[in-house]
């Protein structure tokens, strides 16, 4: 036990930089970096306010056809699936790309131990990531139910086992999905793949139970009759995407209820079996995907020899500096499922949902042919916001880590570094353009000038915006990470340049919002690509200053 | 010819002074001896004149350059080979060659040229088709070497060179370094092993906390000292004192 505990103490320590934390408040530079952390989180604040207030009016939406309690379940619907997905990736990285895992493996403790320390770790992590999510949904139902303290003695509770059953499950599919992966030569290739497919699987699925039961609902003559007399309808129809969350909500909807108490029960218990269940086949799975995965082929000279000429490749620094941000990209899963695997996924989930979730898209088409110019405007928003999500620009410098002294005691100039970095998040964003226009083909035919449009406002935006990333990133690069997952999961530039990017963007939504019906299309789209252009040239020019500077300064 | 002008460094808030207002003048063709207990200074040393930690006060000049006032410029008359070969570990070995020589603008037929000799002196050359991670330390180290060795440089500084290297790359590198002295550049580096010093140094400098508190060639050590002793003892004796 003594073991267990000191493996989780030693792993949240690390997870979390605790030790960093502190030693980097004693000196008085970093102190700064709180204050960057809250103007963060502050510029994300008047989007989250906006959400909120939403979230009011869809409590009385559901107050009004009396089925109250399917608000709740959307809030552990919401967070329930937000941390299975994350924890597909999480897990990944962390049970089986952590740099820990090569001075662990040769200790004598239980393949269990470690797996349950890093699932601890996780679920903290997991904290944070549902905790904005869950909160809104529990307090609102709460002050508008007028509920009494058990409510909220049971909403501790049940925030605090939310995170199990979905991680654990995310656990077991990672376990099994690595242990039958475990390819040599392209197991990294395949593993990704494999994990890709799997989230579009999943989605999928998630989709078709939500639309079967919608139908089951809707299909029956007696709909009204029906939502009328049972007051949780909604919430046991519709939490079949994720069962468990149907006896949350219960939990708390019937506090003042013996049902309430069971429900509960069921919702924790289910969580604990479910992480015995994990513990019990880590010791059958866990080894088996991981050890393959520290030992790495080599030739030892033995391996196809290549005519060594071809391999003596002369370019440009820059495209050189691109080239190798992209080898490593593609070369790491977790980068890879990170950047490339959400501008992929996105469009493709994005369209799966707008063609299972309407059985006719009929009079979708038809508001998409009369307004050509606002689908053109949106897609082009969706290219830009690419253009941050995949972090490449945001977490550009942090990517480097340790070897970051490689270019910082060679002769590169500070525009290289910029056109390399840059030219690789372009690349990135690319692969979403082309998944994002071939996914919505099956949708709607868009005509040559808009598809233009698209890619080139929508690259010139998602330059703009990876320079911005890239700001922060040199700003305060986070280069001491024990595995790469840290420096683009857990980095917070990341997070502070999607709220730039967001008040950026946003700006130039509202500028076009109030042109729109005035000015002719062509004028805005003119202004815009204006706008973008003097942000880049200015943008590229701090780049160029900070980039020298920190390149000088950074310890 | 490379000046270290009165450099000092310190860590929290100055209370820690890991370089101490350090003067060094190490000329063209001569092989410099950086000595010095775990902890004395010497990387930090170092990493001040590659540019990766930026001195508090003095200067470093390299053949007329300020390394820190014109930094691209200094950068490429220099090669370093760190202590710890942290490098892409996902990239194979030949592609993490031609990536440090398109950065230092090396054509095609001199990269071809270095590479295949370099690393066949450091037997890793068939091993280039491999990923790093798959390299033992001292491959990683090898690999680093060649790296450095791409670029036509002035000064060749090293840390700890010889940690993880097998006896006939140390060789090897020896000799190299000894040939790059022959043709007027400087070698400059770090090392815990005493006799290496002894054998291959035109001069030596031994750190301790922070200060230079010897310099010279080694036989003015010798004589310095109180009697004819060997460049251990004379090592333990003044780092001791301190």
């Amino acid at each position: 036990m003594n073991k267990l505990i000191s493996l989780i103490k030693t792993d949240l320590n690390i997870t979390f930089g605790l030790s960093s934390i502190i030693y980097g408040l004693k000196a008085k530079k970093q102190r700064w970096q709180i204050v960057v952390f809250g103007i963060a989180m502050l510029s994300l604040l008047p989007t989250y306010i906006v959400i909120v207030n939403v979230l009011f009016d869809f409590y009385d939406v559901f107050k009004e056809i009396g089925q109250e309690s399917y608000f709740l379940l959307m809030g552990f619907l919401a967070s329930q699936l937000i941390i299975f997905f994350f924890g597909l990736m999480y897990v990944m990285s962390k049970y089986y790309f952590s740099n820990d895992l090569n001075q662990l493996l040769p200790l004598p403790i239980k393949p269990s131990h470690i797996l349950t320390s890093k699932f601890i770790s996780l679920m903290v992590s997991e904290y944070f990531t549902s905790l904005p999510i869950f909160l809104p949904f529990v307090i609102i139902y709460g002050i508008k139910e007028s509920a009494k303290i058990l409510y909220w003695i049971y909403a501790i509770v049940a925030f605090i086992t939310l995170p199990i059953l979905p991680l654990v499950l995310a656990s077991i599919i990672i376990m099994i999905l690595m242990k039958y992966t475990n390819i040599k030569g392209k197991r990294d290739f395949v593993r990704t793949i494999t994990a890709v497919l799997l989230l579009v699987a999943i989605v999928y699925v998630q989709l078709l139970i939500q639309k079967i039961s919608q139908q089951a609902i809707l299909e029956g003559e007696d709909f009204y009759y029906n939502i009328a007399r049972d007051a949780n309808l909604l919430a046991r129809n519709l939490g079949l995407v994720f069962p468990p969350s149907i006896w949350g909500t219960f939990a708390l909807t019937n506090f003042d209820e013996l049902s309430g108490l069971t429900n509960l029960i069921m919702f924790v218990g289910i969580g604990l079996a479910g992480f015995i269940l994990m513990s019990f086949l880590s010791e059958k799975l866990f080894f088996d995907g991981l050890i393959g995965n520290i030992e790495v082929t080599a030739s030892k000279g033995k391996g196809k020899k290549k005519d060594l000429d071809e391999l003596y490749i002369e370019n440009k620094a820059y495209i050189s500096i691109a080239k190798k941000e992209l080898k490593m990209l593609f070369k790491t899963p977790i980068y890879l499922l990170n950047t490339v695997g959400g501008v992929v996924l996105v469009p493709i989930i994005l369209v799966m949902s707008l063609s299972i979730g309407d059985p006719s898209m009929e009079p979708f088409n038809e508001i998409i042919y009369s307004n050509t110019d606002i689908v053109t405007l949106v897609l082009i928003g969706v290219v830009a916001f690419f253009g941050i999500m995949n972090s490449v620009g945001s977490t550009t410098f942090s990517r480097e880590g340790k070897n970051l002294w490689i270019q910082r005691t060679l002769p590169i100039k500070a525009k290289d570094q910029i056109y390399g970095r840059v030219l690789a998040s372009v690349v990135i964003q690319l692969t979403g353009i082309i998944t994002l226009l071939v996914s919505m083909f099956f949708i709607i035919k868009l005509n040559f000038f808009s598809l233009a449009l698209i890619i080139v406002i929508g690259l010139l935006s998602g330059i703009v915006l990876t320079q911005f990333g890239m700001i922060i990133d040199i700003l305060r690069p986070m280069l001491n990470w024990s595995s790469p997952q840290v420096a683009i999961k857990q980095n917070l530039n990341v997070l502070i340049g999607m709220g730039v990017a967001l008040l950026y963007g946003g700006g130039i939504f509202l500028l076009v919002r109030f042109m729109f019906n005035s000015i002719d299309i062509w004028i805005i789209y003119l202004l815009v690509s204006a706008i973008l252009t003097i942000s880049m040239v200015i943008l590229f020019n701090v780049l160029k200053t900070l980039i020298d500077k920190q390149f000088r300064e950074l310890e | 010819m490379l000046s270290l002008r009165g450099i000092t460094k310190s860590y929290n808030k100055g209370q820690i002074k890991a370089v101490d207002n350090v003067n060094l003048e190490i000329k063209s063709g001569e092989i410099f001896g950086f000595l010095g207990p775990n902890g004395a200074g010497k990387t930090t040393t170092i990493k001040m004149i590659v540019g990766l930690l930026k001195p508090d006060e003095g200067e470093i000049v390299l053949d007329g350059v300020n390394v820190w006032d014109n930094s691209l410029m200094a950068k490429s008359m220099i090669s370093y080979v760190p202590d710890n070969p942290e490098i892409y570990d996902r990239l194979n070995g030949i592609e993490y060659l031609n990536f440090i020589a398109d950065m230092y603008g090396i054509s095609k037929e001199e990269r071809k040229e270095k590479i295949e000799y370099y690393t066949s002196l450091f037997n890793i050359k068939d091993s280039l088709g491999d990923i790093i991670s798959s390299y033992s330390h001292g491959m990683k180290q090898k690999l680093v070497l060649t790296s450095a060795l791409l670029n036509e440089m002035n000064l060749f500084i090293l840390d700890e060179p010889m940690v993880g290297l097998d006896p006939k790359s140390s060789f090897n590198l020896k000799e190299i370094m000894r040939k790059m002295c022959d043709e007027g550049k400087t070698v400059f580096f770090s090392t815990h092993v005493l006799e290496v010093a002894e054998k291959l140094c035109d001069r030596i400098a031994i750190i301790n906390n922070g200060k230079i508190i010897a310099h010279g060639r080694i036989d003015q050590l010798r004589d310095d000292a109180k009697e004819k002793q060997s460049l251990e003892k004379i090592f333990l004796e003044l780092t001791d004192n301190e």
